[in-house]
């Protein structure tokens, strides 16, 4: 058995992402990212049937995936996740409650339900797209930057006091 | 100063207790005026002598609550005037902005040191709105001009919050102690760390947060909800909700102060302490 994450996207343009992009470009403009996206990120650990059970559980519980508003699909294949920037140098940023109800009460509910997961993680993906001149070792320079909220005028993304953050080589 | 000091309420989008806010600092005997968040320049002009940032979902907690309006311009002057020792209050909403300005607890100025993370205690996670106890810190009660008037005894303020637990880096958590400004206990002023006495898992049951010169307070209970007597129900234990059920079918309850009107009318005798010390 394999841990199997999914990500999950608003099929509208993510207000929150507009509002964080919005906010970088005034407070970091000289590092601030050309597009910026917001995805929910599940991971689940372990579960029995591997991509057969998540989708039972995605099809079943619409607090996941409100297939009304929202897509979503497997990490790690084949396809993009992101609607134009091909051009663009991508990084991808992680960010986790370090103490997160949201995973222990769907970990709960999954188990209530009879769904054979040993545990749910809940994270949102941040993904930074700069133009393409960018090398990646800038770029991943620039997204932890924007990342974690050192100070007021520094970062926004995260704060490291009460979240994680884990830089992803590729989703 | 003014002959009424005047406390300036930020509005920002998803603001939604300003008005309340304001009504009671002026029953509180002080000015007030609501200020949206791209009135910089009108409330530069009008010098206010306090600021309060009012409850609500500034930016609809985008991101992370209060993370966004922390990092709009008309915090440059918060912060700035908050340095300069004006008194600064923040509630619910106001104290995570108020986090995420690094304005509290302030050991490096500007520096994010601490956090209002997500509600999280054994028994409990989520939204919660009801009614506690809060008691406040020694030393907070001598420094904070907010808090002078409460006294040592608990007082009865309700919290709405998803987002209330204090959290600092594991390196600082020997520090908190100093800024301490309010702490949840039961209606006879004792501190417990479990649920429901602390309702979020707050380190040291901290339900409020001062820099160290104490004029910027950051709290999460709804002190403007508890300014009237008849806000308080009768049903609360503690010598507050005696008096309460006192003056059941009594008209004197209609015009009498609650537990939260303290905390505005520190702010006042402050004021009015100083404008005495002036002369």
């Amino acid at each position: 058995m394999t841990d199997i994450s999914i990500v999950v996207r608003l099929k509208a343009p993510d207000p929150a992402a507009m509002t964080a992009l919005s906010t970088l470009k005034r407070i970091n403009p000289g590092i601030c990212p050309g597009m910026l996206e917001r995805y929910d990120y599940w991971q689940f650990i372990r579960p029995l049937d591997g991509k057969k059970t998540v989708e039972k559980i995605v099809s079943h519980f619409h607090d996941i995936v409100n297939p009304n508003k929202q897509s979503w699909r497997f990490t790690g294949g084949s396809g993009s996740i992101h609607s134009g920037g091909e051009e663009l140098i991508w990084t991808e940023v992680l960010v986790t409650d370090k103490v997160d109800s949201i995973s222990e009460n769907w970990t709960d509910i999954l188990r209530r339900n009879r769904y054979e997961v040993e545990k749910v993680m809940y994270s949102v993906l941040w993904r930074l797209g700069y133009p393409s001149g960018t090398s990646l070792t800038e770029a991943r320079e620039r997204t932890l930057a924007l990342t974690v909220t050192s100070y007021r005028d520094q970062g926004l993304l995260a704060n490291p006091v009460s979240q994680n953050i884990n830089l992803l080589d590729q989703v | 100063m003014k002959n009424r000091p005047l406390v300036a309420v930020l509005q920002f989008p998803g603001s939604n207790c300003e008005y309340e806010t304001a009504s009671v600092v002026r029953d509180s005997g002080m000015d007030a005026a609501i200020f949206r968040w791209n009135q910089w320049k009108e409330l530069s002009d009008s010098a206010p002598d306090a600021f309060i940032l009012p409850g609500g979902f500034s930016f609809q907690d985008r991101v992370r609550a209060g993370a966004v309006a922390a990092k709009e311009e008309i915090m440059d002057l918060v912060f700035n005037e908050a340095q300069s020792g004006k008194p600064v209050l923040g509630i619910c909403n106001g104290a995570q902005i108020l986090v995420e300005s690094g304005l509290v607890p302030g050991w490096e100025n500007g520096r994010i040191e601490s956090a209002l993370a997500a509600n999280h205690i054994h028994g409990r996670s989520g939204y919660l709105s009801r009614w506690l106890f809060l008691r406040v810190n020694a030393r907070a009660l001598r420094v904070s001009p907010w808090l002078g008037m409460i006294g040592n005894s608990a007082i009865p303020v309700p919290i709405a919050h998803a987002e209330g637990r204090f959290v600092f880096a594991e390196k600082d958590n020997h520090r908190v102690s100093e800024c301490m400004a309010l702490t949840y206990c039961d209606e006879n002023g004792v501190e417990i760390s479990d649920y429901p006495v602390n309702p979020n898992g707050s380190f040291m049951n901290l339900a409020g947060i001062m820099n160290k010169e104490g004029n910027i307070l950051a709290m999460m209970p709804h002190p403007e909800r508890a300014f009237w007597m008849w806000q308080i129900p009768p049903w609360i234990p503690g010598a507050w909700g005696d008096r309460r059920t006192s003056l059941n079918h009594d008209p004197a309850l209609a015009a009498s102060s609650g537990p939260g009107a303290l905390f505005f009318r520190s702010l006042a005798d402050y004021f009015e302490l100083i404008s005495r010390e002036d002369v």
